[in-house]
């Protein structure tokens, strides 16, 4: 009983994008299903397509940017929160909180009304900017669950043994913390490109990216394009969640968790010092 | 770490803030979103003049007030069958590691790593006129009904989207249940309907108030889907305000609607914070 209802939520799960692939791979320019007849007309629609590959160069061009900054941002920030304690240290965990608990759309109409005195509504700074303080709290959730597993000997070793406090961090330090960080980078990349009530607001013209462009599609014209990209989108996906799988399982499972973060309690990880030397 | 570790690490370590470290995020944040955050509240009273008029017009005028009554009632239908159809799905995953288990999983993370715009094409696909729904209608030789900017399919859409975390949130709490537990409950005579409803059901509320609070207030935000799939006279608070801004530029008054919004979610995690503490939230 429990196994076939669950067998029928993964198939209510699934079928929508299912259902989107098969529909790529259809006849342009009908919303039937079945497709009438297969091929390949809507992929070489999309790939003759301007404006479809600009929204596709911004939005890798957006996340990629974006996940460097909340990297460069987390990193230390969790390291803080991990290793210090400090006066304030619970005020500074709610600040890193505060852009996933303010709704999508307040964000977008704060960041409407602050960035088009600045002249950075439409471009492509602007949107880093957004991403950038709405990705920070997953990817701060995900590094610093995997730095509460690290034990911090193996980086007071190294500096006893003569490492200095940099060399340490980078030889030691970060290649254990590896999936931890990596998943981080990898989830700041991800929440960018799929963000769209931010974008939708603030992208303006010439920082289009595909989930704003989609929107602006599915408004006026419905251009079947948009299950090609839903398609492609999906399969790189895919492609993050089998990365996702492999760095958990090689690995700590621990370190990585849920997606959410949640209740990460972690189970110490034995990191293997043979493995450092 | 419990109050008494809390205590001791913050006597003997260090009590210097390490500023090199928390600066950067700090400023970041500050500058990048609590100061778009304020300009907004400041406008939502002062635009287009020094009154609380934003508030009271909201909160009064019939057309408003039944946006934000239908915004709260549709997140409470979401999270309610949310959490049933969730619930025995975390339930399996927990308990039953497997192939299936995996499977499910792996569903889970596409769907919940797909964005909602995607999600929201392929509903307006599926429940079309040309959909695969309306050809099995007409199958029957029955004329399909108007699925396509109701209610019911935008809140469809909707639950679909917010599963995912619901299953996640449930599962975080159950995969930490002793299985030993219910094996002492049958051990002591429980059948498996009274272990399940006097043990593990106990056990796994933490998760069911963590996924109900979460799915809620992320409900009440909802925009891209209800704004495509929805009807346009079930209006959901978020795209009352994108209307506001979008075609009137009214930007105080839509600037008072988000804050009416912020200041839910807000108020909504208080009183969880109250109860079950924030922290256990986010790990």
């Amino acid at each position: 009983m429990l196994r076939v209802f669950s067998f029928l939520i993964a198939v209510y799960l699934l079928s929508p994008t299912v259902l989107v692939a098969i529909m790529s791979f259809g006849d342009a320019g009908s919303f039937h299903f079945p497709p009438r007849s297969f091929g390949f007309a809507v992929y070489q629609s999309y790939f003759d397509s301007g404006p479809w590959l600009v929204a596709t160069y911004n939005s890798v061009l957006i996340a990629i940017l974006c996940s460097i900054a909340v990297m460069v941002l987390v990193v230390p920030a969790a390291m803080a929160q991990a290793r210090y304690r400090y006066r304030g240290q619970e005020m500074l965990n709610t600040l890193l909180m505060l852009p996933i608990i303010v709704p999508p759309v307040v964000s977008a109409v704060a960041y409407y009304g602050f960035l088009s005195p600045l002249g950075l509504t439409s471009s492509i700074l602007g949107m880093v900017i957004a991403h950038t303080a709405l990705a920070l709290p997953v990817t701060y959730l995900v590094v610093s669950a995997s730095m509460k597993g690290f034990d911090l000997n193996l980086e007071r070793a190294a500096m006893i043994s003569g490492a200095s406090r940099v060399r340490a961090l980078f030889h030691v330090t970060f290649p254990v913390l590896r999936p931890g960080l990596l998943v981080g980078a990898l989830f700041a990349f991800l929440y960018s490109f799929n963000e769209s009530a931010v974008s939708i607001f603030i992208a303006g013209r010439n920082a289009e990216t595909l989930p704003k462009r989609m929107f602006g599609s599915i408004l006026t014209d419905t251009d079947p394009v948009i299950a090609v990209v839903s398609t492609l989108v999906t399969g790189a996906t895919l492609l993050g969640a089998v990365i996702w799988l492999l760095a958990q399982s090689k690995t700590w499972r621990s370190a990585i968790n849920w997606p959410m973060g949640t209740h990460a309690e972690l189970d110490r990880p034995t990191v293997k010092a043979g493995g450092l030397v | 770490m419990t109050r008494r570790a809390q205590k001791n690490s913050k006597r003997v370590g260090a009590v210097s803030v390490p500023w090199q470290l928390i600066a950067p995020v700090g400023l970041f944040l500050t500058i990048f979103f609590i100061l778009p955050i304020g300009r907004m509240a400041y406008l939502s009273f002062v635009d287009p003049k020094f009154t609380l008029d934003n508030y009271t017009h909201a909160l009064t005028v019939s057309l408003y007030a039944s946006t934000i009554w239908n915004t709260v009632s549709t997140s409470l239908t979401i999270t309610i069958v949310c959490l049933v159809l969730g619930y025995p799905v975390a339930y399996l995953l927990a308990t039953r590691p497997g192939t299936l288990s995996l499977v499910l999983t792996a569903c889970i993370l596409v769907t919940f790593w797909t964005g909602f715009v995607v999600r929201t094409y392929a509903w307006l696909i599926l429940l079309g006129n040309a959909g695969p729904i309306a050809s099995l209608f007409r199958a029957f030789g029955v004329q399909p009904p108007q699925m396509l900017f109701t209610t019911p399919s935008s809140t469809l859409a909707m639950i679909h989207i917010m599963l995912p975390y619901m299953i996640f949130l449930l599962y975080a709490v159950m995969r930490r249940i002793d299985s030993q537990y219910l094996r002492a409950a049958a051990n002591l005579g429980a059948n498996p309907f009274i272990a399940f409803r006097t043990v593990f059901f106990p056990l796994s509320a933490p998760g069911v108030a963590n996924g109900c609070i979460l799915v809620f207030t992320m409900s009440l935000g909802f925009f891209v889907t209800p704004m495509l799939l929805g009807s346009p006279r079930d209006m959901m608070i978020s795209q009352l305000i994108s209307q506001q801004i979008e075609q009137l530029l009214a930007w105080g008054f839509a600037s008072s609607l988000a804050m009416i919004l912020l200041c839910l979610t807000v108020i909504l995690l208080l009183i969880y914070n109250r109860f079950f503490g924030l922290t256990r939230l986010w790990g």
